[in-house]
């Protein structure tokens, strides 16, 4: 069983691509709804059979699971799950923002600003930004007890974690201040005082062309009014990640190159002050136990000697590693399911199995 | 002169950065100078490679084939440097804090700015690069189509002046199927393979690109190959080796040409690369003719 901190409120799923990050949300989720707590589940891109096994509906709402309850258990606790839908999470961002500041009309205008778009949808960027904001959005709302959040399936946790940052450079006052001028002058780079500003612009101009410059001046002068709260609301964002209530857990996969990164994550994310409490090697081949060396190898079967040795040097491999592992981290181990057998049981059968090592 | 751009992509954990170091080995072997490249924020072929270094700047791998890393930033610099010439123009304007954020959050220049140094060998555009063909451990699936699509995304909106200009120069080489080569690594697993059928569909339909799919990991094992173990054993094997099954059943069935890689039992990259090269190189299809 996973040991989870009495006054956390918040679990942060991370880990590299292809490792079991989603089901292992999903478990955790089912796990803990079953002991009595109210749970939200927040996945990115959960697989065709998690979603069936979740109910899961792409439409950013919130939705409840049945649990998997045995005859004659009972359990007060629930779970509900929603798949995180990135342009709705990303304007409601915005019109939070703007609430009480900007008008309707304004708030149109900039979600019809180009750069909006291509920031919000069509290019990279912002789902890493729209987790965390939709995260902060349930953790402040009050209604769940727990709730566990899977990260993007990015290669790398970093540009997770540098969300927050990367975004109030935007609302930052050093770029706004450079578009600030009045809108409606003609020559709006003249006006600007600092010559050394003005060279730079220049720069960019010779580098992007003016139409560039004005879709950016347009989409700063659209954000102007609303760039404190804003920027209050990412900070806010920030301080929900580092704060004493949320939980990292590190979910890896048992061959080498996946536990070396996940050492260097692992040393990464708590010299960077988040905490990381646990770290769970995922699929890891359970079954072996089962297999009679003896016989597999009377067998002569040489490719499933192989197949079967090799797995076995993966376990050799993870005891050699587990102690690179630093001792502030529980190190937890999950067994590997056969992959037909997903549904809300299934999940609730690979929490059971979570054994620290 | 680089004739020939290769991307490796697929969904995260399928052995992307595996593959692109194996096509570049691949590639080398038939006497071509190949740059290898990962676009990770953090390198991964440091470690994976055993290599001392890695930076934008090519380190030799082994014979034929150096690697480096490239950021965003490092790709626009160059370009920068490259325009606007006067050096202390572009200190100027690189030092600058607030370029600097701005460089960070405008959407789509990261993006832009490699897909630029890609393509800029054959556009005769920055510094001159001294290898025949790049093969880029891109992006997984969704930012990678992100990647791709910035060229056209930017000219779209950027209709005028130089920005505007070099986002349809890049664009172009991209669906120039004698310049551009696409490969995606899959697992056969749901997820993996429902993704690849997805890039392929919009590789087609947005770039008239017709990717490689490389199937990997397989455990080539048949049932009755693990009749005789335990009923737990059998289970997980069982349900690998069906899965294996249907991820062959549905690529064929839409038509996709896929590529068979083993799972290599061995823990030692060196030893990975080896045993995959002596089982492609024998292939009768090798992944891409020269």
């Amino acid at each position: 069983m996973i040991q989870i901190g009495k006054d956390t409120k918040t679990l942060i799923c991370i880990g590299t691509g292809g490792v079991g990050k989603t089901t292992m949300a999903a478990s955790i989720g089912v796990g803990l709804a079953l002991t009595g707590k109210k749970i939200l589940v927040l996945t990115i891109d959960p697989s065709k059979r998690l979603a069936q096994a979740l109910g899961l509906k792409p439409d950013g709402d919130l939705h409840m699971v049945t649990l998997p309850l045995a005859a004659g258990e009972n359990t007060s606790g629930e779970l509900w799950s929603c798949v995180i839908d990135h342009k709705k999470a990303f304007e409601h961002f915005i019109r939070e923002g703007a609430r009480g500041i900007a008008s309707d009309e304004k708030v149109n205008q900039l979600l019809q600003n180009k750069l909006y778009q291509q920031l919000s949808g069509k290019l990279s960027g912002s789902q890493d930004f729209t987790s965390l904001i939709t995260l902060y959005r349930y953790v402040i709302s009050n209604q769940f007890d727990f709730v566990i959040l899977d990260t993007p399936p990015a290669q790398h946790t970093w540009s997770f974690l540098q969300a927050p940052e990367k975004i109030a450079h935007l609302f930052n006052d050093g770029i706004t201040s450079w578009f600030r001028e009045d809108a409606q002058s003609s020559s709006l780079f003249k006006k600007i005082l600092n010559a050394g500003t003005a060279q730079v612009l220049k720069a960019l101009e010779l580098l992007t062309g003016s139409e560039f410059i004005r879709e950016l001046s347009a989409f700063f002068l659209a954000i102007q009014k609303w760039q404190k709260p804003l920027e209050n609301y990412v900070m806010n964002c920030h301080r929900l990640l580092i704060s004493q209530q949320t939980e990292f857990v590190l979910v890896t996969g048992l061959d080498p190159s996946r536990l070396k990164e996940a050492e260097k994550l692992s040393n990464e994310i708590r010299t960077q002050g988040y905490r990381l409490t646990s770290v769970i090697i995922n699929r890891v081949p359970e079954w072996l136990i089962s297999v009679d060396f003896k016989k597999v190898n009377a067998n002569k079967n040489l490719r499933l000697n192989q197949i079967i040795q090799y797995y076995q040097s993966l376990e050799n491999e993870l005891q050699k590693r587990i102690h690179s592992f630093s001792s502030r981290q529980n190190v937890y181990k999950c067994h590997e399911f056969s992959q037909t057998t997903e549904h809300v049981q299934q999940l609730k059968e690979n929490f059971k199995s979570i054994q620290r090592l | 002169m680089v004739k020939k751009a290769h991307f490796v992509t697929g969904k995260g954990g399928v052995g992307k950065s595996l593959v692109a170091a194996l096509l570049a080995r691949l590639y080398s072997l038939k006497t071509q100078q190949i740059l290898l490249t990962e676009l990770a924020e953090i390198s991964f072929y440091k470690d994976y490679l055993n290599l001392n270094e890695i930076s934008y700047t090519p380190t030799p791998w082994m014979p034929g084939v150096d690697v480096s890393q490239w950021s965003g930033e490092d790709c626009l610099k160059e370009y920068a440097l490259h325009l606007l010439k006067v050096k202390k123009l572009y200190e100027l304007f690189f030092e600058n804090p607030v370029t600097r954020s701005l460089v960070d959050v405008a959407p789509g220049l990261s993006e832009l700015a490699i897909m630029g140094k890609v393509t800029s060998s054959p556009r005769r555009h920055g510094p001159a690069m001294d290898y025949d063909q790049l093969v880029i451990d891109a992006f997984a699936t969704g930012h990678f189509l992100a990647l791709l699509g910035s060229p056209r995304a930017m000219a779209e909106t950027i209709k005028f002046g130089p920005m505007g200009e070099q986002s349809r120069s890049i664009d172009k080489l991209i669906r120039d199927p004698q310049y551009t080569h696409i490969h995606i690594v899959t697992l056969a697993e749901e997820l993996p393979i429902t993704e690849t059928l997805e890039l392929c569909q919009s590789l087609k339909k947005d770039f008239a690109i017709t990717p490689t799919i490389y199937l990997n990991k397989l455990l080539q094992l048949s049932a009755k190959d693990v009749s005789e173990l335990s009923a737990k054993a059998q289970d997980i094997l069982l349900s690998e080796i069906e899965a294996e099954e249907n991820a062959k059943k549905i690529l064929k069935k839409n038509k996709l040409h896929f590529i068979e890689l083993p799972l290599v039992t061995s823990l030692s990259t060196p030893e990975i690369l080896e045993a995959l090269i002596a089982q492609l190189s024998h292939h009768s299809h090798s992944p891409e003719p020269l």
